[in-house]
């Protein structure tokens, strides 16, 4: 929990990085409101070893794998976090779960970047050592969905409320401007606000 | 009737006074800080961690340098509430303080406490380092 203020004569970018990256904010549904991450856990748990978060891009499967993640960690089970950058990112992803000890939990980011049938081993891999995998991913895979992440205007809205104080620089308009000009990615929509954020800043 | 008790756990505050009211710093200065903890409520602290440290705020990847770290653990030396602790460093020459569009270079004072139930509670308390001019926008609102 972060507390007090931002400093003298500065106001702090309410959308800068450090206040939406995953994480920094609570997972919530497409319509705002937030999501149960302990159910979440406790299903991803029980339907394992592989399950995936799907959805677009910027529609908060990231948000939602750190908090799963997180709610693993407090549980006292031992996790880990591995990006798929690009197909060639297979090996490390199988080496992760390879080497892991059992009843680790691994979140694997990223899923789609990962070459066809590359779920399969990594399937065979978690079921071999005794491990549950939380992978999100654009498109089906043909392993059980824990969640379908889908972003709103009303979601964009409820993120922005989750910030610290823009001060009036920003309205519902810019909102669903925003919203729509990045398709409904949230990232994006997210990087413009905090340009209308500068441009009103009082430094144009 | 009586009101539920809020089941909430409650806002701690740092109080923190800069050895320059104004929290305006040239490089090398002396920095001293003062701070205070109010609102603590009936939760035991179990660590107390304050540094002096530098972040970068924008859109991209973010950085951070840590100049000033000290923990304390010691029951015997935890500040209790509205108790005044103090500490201080000598300031670098670099990074400078930036109001960058795409990115800021912030410095600041944290004080994180560490509860004995495992929640902690984080304030931070910017400051500048130099004197660099922000920067701007383009004056034209393109959309």
């Amino acid at each position: 929990m972060l507390g007090d203020a931002p400093g003298p004569g500065r106001v702090s970018n309410p959308f800068a990085t450090r206040f939406t990256r995953p994480g920094a904010i609570p997972p919530l549904d497409d319509e705002g409101g937030p999501l149960d991450v302990a159910s979440l856990f406790e299903r991803a748990m029980s339907a394992g070893p592989v399950v995936v978060i799907e959805g677009a891009h910027g529609t908060g499967k990231t948000t939602l794998l750190v908090a799963l993640l997180a709610r693993a960690a407090a549980n006292r089970r031992r996790m880990a976090f591995v990006r798929a950058a690009s197909v060639a990112d297979a090996w490390t992803v199988a080496a992760a779960i390879g080497g892991a000890s059992r009843d680790t939990v691994i979140g694997l980011d990223g899923g789609e970047r990962l070459p066809v049938g590359a779920f399969t081993l990594v399937r065979v891999l978690a079921r071999l050592r005794g491990v549950v995998v939380l992978a999100t991913t654009h498109r089906p895979v043909g392993l059980p969905v824990l969640a379908r992440c889908r972003s709103t205007p009303r979601l964009l809205a409820a993120v922005v409320g989750h910030l610290p104080t823009h001060g009036g620089r920003i309205d519902g308009s810019d909102i669903n401007e925003a919203f729509g000009r990045h398709g409904g990615d949230l990232r994006e929509a997210l990087f413009d606000l905090y340009d209308r954020f500068e441009r009103r800043d009082g430094r144009g | 009737m009586t009101a539920a008790p809020d089941p909430r756990p409650l806002a701690p505050h740092v109080f923190v006074q800069f050895c320059h009211g104004e929290r305006e710093y040239e490089p090398l200065d002396a920095l001293t800080v003062r701070y205070e903890l109010q609102g603590l409520g009936d939760e035991e602290l179990q660590a107390v961690e304050h540094s002096v440290l530098w972040y970068t705020e924008g859109k991209g990847e973010e950085d951070m340098g840590v100049h000033f770290f000290e923990r304390i653990v010691d029951r015997d030396r935890l500040p209790a509430a509205a108790v005044t602790r103090s500490f201080a460093t000598d300031l670098p020459s670099s990074p400078l303080s930036y109001e960058g569009v795409i990115v800021k270079i912030r410095w600041c004072v944290r004080v994180r406490l560490f509860f004995t139930g495992g929640r902690d509670f984080v304030s931070e308390h910017v400051f500048t380092l130099g004197r660099l001019p922000p920067a701007r926008m383009p004056v034209s609102e393109a959309s």
